[in-house]
């Protein structure tokens, strides 16, 4: 309970923040002595305007205290009873004004930290399009969203997450469009969570997913306002995190793996040709390998004379056998792959010219591995890459088919493909088929798979997702689908 | 449960201890035959494998310079030639890449059935492998030639009887085609030669001598008696039998120009298209075999003053072309009905599918009536286009 009496709050506070060298506590007296105290924390907050703007108004001003109120200038304040109510608040950047004689306490909020500049994202690089990213600070990547949908029905709902972390989480989603059963689900898993700390959006993707023996994932992850925005329209809800530019959508269909933003900015024909070369690119990545390693080893008779005879040539000498040699390879890619994320970035593209020089030169010219094999684990890894959204899934799942190929022959790449199918065919993202428009298929969503059809034939929303308001656009007259 | 994940973790590691069940072979061990030659030698069966060399300079990584090698091995069986290969050369055979089975004159004289039977029995080899005789030669003296651009025999060997598209004087007759021919009623399979030739002239200033001084020429077709070599055919009487046969994908025609004048001038079609419909016909109680070929083709060269812009013309070009055609073909079949009296055309499979009843009836004489029957042929030749001349160069415009 806050007291009356302005020096045991001082002494309840300080004992509450243990005595934290960053927590301020200053009391003073106004010029009517009236005892007031303001605490915050050193750094989050903007200290020129609470200095020059509030305290003095306050210190010249305020004679009794119910007239603070009045001189607190600012739309940001409210009041607030309850200590741990206060913690919460000045732990965000907020300052506490504890007035002599009243048990309440008014939050001013004036909340400042240094942020990144709102930046072209990593990941999601496009060449037409909307360049931004979101940041780290939720406030900041509401912003960033609002700015797409200038919309009343845009509904953001607060809440704090980790026990000792206490991170703001923000679900997003369009009321009226949004699939009600999805929301209802989404804030029933989102407070069942109780865990210490959410220190990026991952924790919370783990924590509530539908299975948690997937590889595939099954929710979106962005870093871009317009991705989020066209989720969102299409029916689904967002999750935002503080602390993390990567915004959680759900749910998640596999063809979005597939899809890019800029699919939707380019010319229909040309985003369509993308797609059918990403689908094309995840067979590749995913069972290229195993299919060679199995056709070299029990299937020789399907591969042409002329291929067989350079295969062969090219493996005279090499030590390892095939699979071992392969799956080497891909071990090698992934190395380097990793080596050139975490390091500096001035010594990571040194990194990928020694590994490339090495392994491609030199390996081959020393016989410890053959050239046909470093092509082909080298077009896999560039089908990988066209692919970003699935390559947690296919890193696994490649080396798994590559074994099984090894083992087994096309046999074993057969049963590898029925496992991988059967997973994804399984899979549900809450409560939503991820293989939905195929598996169940769906005849107006696949205007919006491996082909994208012009916008002008896009009359409904996803229907599996979308179960209200299904329409986006009225068809053109004349026209219908 | 968990003994049920311990159990699952045993038997897939077990699995991994079975892979030499699973017959897995790694490429560099693989011996690739190209080519199989089969020939009789002292009454026991000696095989000739062509096999691609790997073993070529690591530091140069263009398949250029691939080498092939030779293997032979002897036996009473082929597979046991075949495995007698293996003690002197250090790999098994590995047949799925194929290309071609040589016969040796011999071996085809004596029947080529009791050869096959291991070819098919084997899961490895494929049944698109050509099936060729060696012209007055053993099936590995026409193996290691290699006259044409193609660094591996083989290939080379390939080439010749694949260049059917531009010149139908061969036949390319693969092992399924042949084990059809030897069942169908009515029908004897006809195979592609290999002749070995001396080349002429060219290679003299060169001082390398061998194999280079030879060539191999596919121009003929060995005509089997059922599965036993009787006899050849010349390259014309190729062409023809593959026009009865529906069997021509390419080539040229060339018939004497329709002009008045002293000397025979000659033109050439250059066919597009050819198809052939046969049928067989009884009258009086004899047998009449039926051919109907339409030619369409393009004008490749015309030789003589023929004006071909006006419609007359070209249709007296198309009759000659026919009538060409026409007399080549019946000269060929009188040939075949005189010299080997039986049937290589596939009438009687054309009887047995049209009237299976009648067939019944004279199944045994067939080849005695066939050498009897008549023979009527009718030819249709469609100019399709002349090319980009209209009149040939020696026709002066005023």
């Amino acid at each position: 309970m806050i007291s009356k009496r302005i020096r045991d709050n001082k002494e309840l506070f300080i004992t509450l923040f243990n005595n934290s060298s960053d927590f301020v506590a200053y009391d003073f007296e106004t010029l009517s002595n009236l005892k007031i105290m303001v605490c915050y924390i050193e750094g989050l907050i903007d200290r020129d305007i609470l200095d020059r703007d509030i305290l003095e108004s306050i210190t010249v001003n305020v004679k009794k205290p119910k007239d603070i109120k009045k001189f607190i200038m600012t739309s940001s304040i409210k009041e607030v009873y309850s200590v741990d109510e206060i913690v919460n608040e000045i732990v965000y950047g907020r300052v506490a004004i504890f007035v002599e004689g009243l048990k309440k306490v008014y939050i001013v909020g004036l909340s400042k930290w240094d942020k990144r500049q709102v930046d072209q994202p990593q990941a999601e690089s496009v060449i037409k399009g909307p360049k931004e990213g979101f940041i780290e600070d939720i406030a900041v990547n509401k912003v960033l969203l609002r700015r797409k949908l200038r919309n009343n029905n845009l509904v953001y709902e607060d809440m704090r997450l980790g026990k000792q972390t206490k991170t703001m989480v923000s679900i997003a989603y369009i009321k009226g469009i949004v699939n009600e059963a999805v929301l209802r689900e989404l804030k029933n898993r989102l407070n069942k969570i109780n865990i210490d700390s959410i220190l990026e959006s991952g924790y919370i993707e783990e924590l509530i997913e539908d299975r948690p023996i997937t590889i595939f994932s099954t929710i979106t992850i962005t870093e871009k306002p317009d991705v989020a925005a066209a989720k969102l329209l299409e029916g689904r809800v967002a999750i935002f995190t503080d602390g993390t530019p990567h915004v959680l959508i759900v749910p998640r269909i596999f063809v979005e793996g597939f899809m890019s933003s800029e699919d939707y900015y380019l010319r229909p024909y040309y985003a369509s040709f993308l797609r059918v070369l990403r689908v094309i690119a995840f067979i590749i990545t995913i069972y290229l390998p195993g299919a060679y390693v199995a056709l070299q080893l029990y299937h020789q008779e399907m591969i042409p004379t002329v291929l067989l005879v350079s295969a062969a040539a090219s493996r005279e000498g090499v030590p390892l056998p095939i699979t071992l040699e392969t799956i080497l390879l891909i071990i090698a890619l992934e190395l380097t792959k990793e080596s050139g994320v975490r390091l500096p970035k001035n010594i990571g593209s040194t990194v990928t010219i020694f590994g490339a020089l090495v392994l491609g030169q030199a390996a081959v010219q020393a016989s410890l591995v053959s050239a046909p094999t470093i092509i082909l684990v080298s077009i896999t890894a560039l089908a990988e890459f066209i692919i970003p959204q699935l390559s947690e899934g296919i890193v696994v799942y490649r080396l798994l088919v590559t074994i099984l190929g090894g083992f087994f022959g096309i046999y074993g790449v057969v049963c590898a493909f029925l496992v991988i199918t059967t997973q994804v065919v399984s899979l549900e993202s809450f409560g939503i088929p991820f293989a939905w428009t195929w598996a169940p298929l769906n005849k107006t969503a696949l205007k919006d798979g491996p082909i994208r059809i012009h916008k002008r034939n896009f009359i409904h929303r996803p229907l599996a997702i979308a179960r209200k308001n299904v329409k986006r656009q009225q068809p053109p007259r004349g026209e219908g689908s | 449960m968990k003994a049920k994940i311990t159990l699952l973790c045993i038997y897939m590691l077990s699995i991994s201890l079975l892979t030499a069940c699973f017959d897995a072979t790694e490429l560099d061990e693989l011996a690739i035959a190209l080519l199989i030659g089969i020939d009789l030698e002292d009454d026991k069966i000696l095989i000739t494998a062509e096999v691609i060399n790997l073993q070529y300079s690591s530091d140069s990584s263009s398949s250029g310079n691939v080498s092939v090698k030779y293997v032979q091995g002897t036996g009473n069986t082929v597979l046991e030639a075949l495995r007698d290969i293996t003690l002197k050369f250090g790999h098994r055979i590995y047949g799925a890449h194929t290309k071609a089975i040589i016969f040796g004159e011999d071996l085809a004289k004596k029947g080529v059935m009791p050869y096959m039977d291991q070819l098919f029995r084997a899961r490895e080899l494929r049944e698109s492998a050509y099936v060729l005789v060696a012209k007055e030669a053993k099936a590995y003296e026409v193996m290691g030639v290699s006259s044409g651009l193609e660094p591996i025999p083989a290939n080379y060997i390939i080439s010749l009887i694949d260049s059917i598209r531009y010149n139908p004087k061969t036949i390319d007759t693969n092992m399924m085609d042949f084990v059809k021919h030897y069942y169908h009623m009515g029908r004897h399979p006809i195979v592609a030669i290999l002749e070995k030739r001396q080349k002429k002239g060219i290679n003299q200033t060169e001082k390398e001598v061998g194999t280079k001084d030879f060539e191999l020429s596919s121009i003929g077709s060995a005509v089997f008696k059922n599965d036993t070599l009787v006899g050849y055919l010349s390259g014309n009487d190729t062409k023809a039998l593959n026009y009865i046969l529906n069997n021509v994908k390419g080539g040229i025609i060339t018939f004497p120009t329709p002009v008045d004048s002293d000397e025979t001038l000659f033109s050439s079609l250059s066919t597009i298209k050819v198809r052939t419909k046969n049928d067989v016909d009884f009258k009086d109680g004899r047998l009449i075999l039926k051919t109907k070929i339409t030619i369409s083709g393009n004008l490749g060269e015309i030789g003589g003053d023929m004006d071909i812009s006006n419609y007359e013309s070209l249709e007296k070009m198309a009759q000659a072309c026919s009538q060409t055609v026409k007399e080549g073909i019946e000269m060929t079949v009188k040939k075949v009905q005189r010299e080997f009296g039986f049937d290589i055309f596939g009438f009687g499979h054309v009887l047995h599918k049209k009237h299976t009843e009648e067939w019944r009836k004279i199944e045994g004489k067939w080849d005695d009536l066939f050498a009897e029957a008549d023979f009527q042929i009718e030819v249709v030749t469609n100019i399709i286009s002349s090319g980009l001349l209209n009149k040939p160069l020696t026709v002066k415009e005023k």
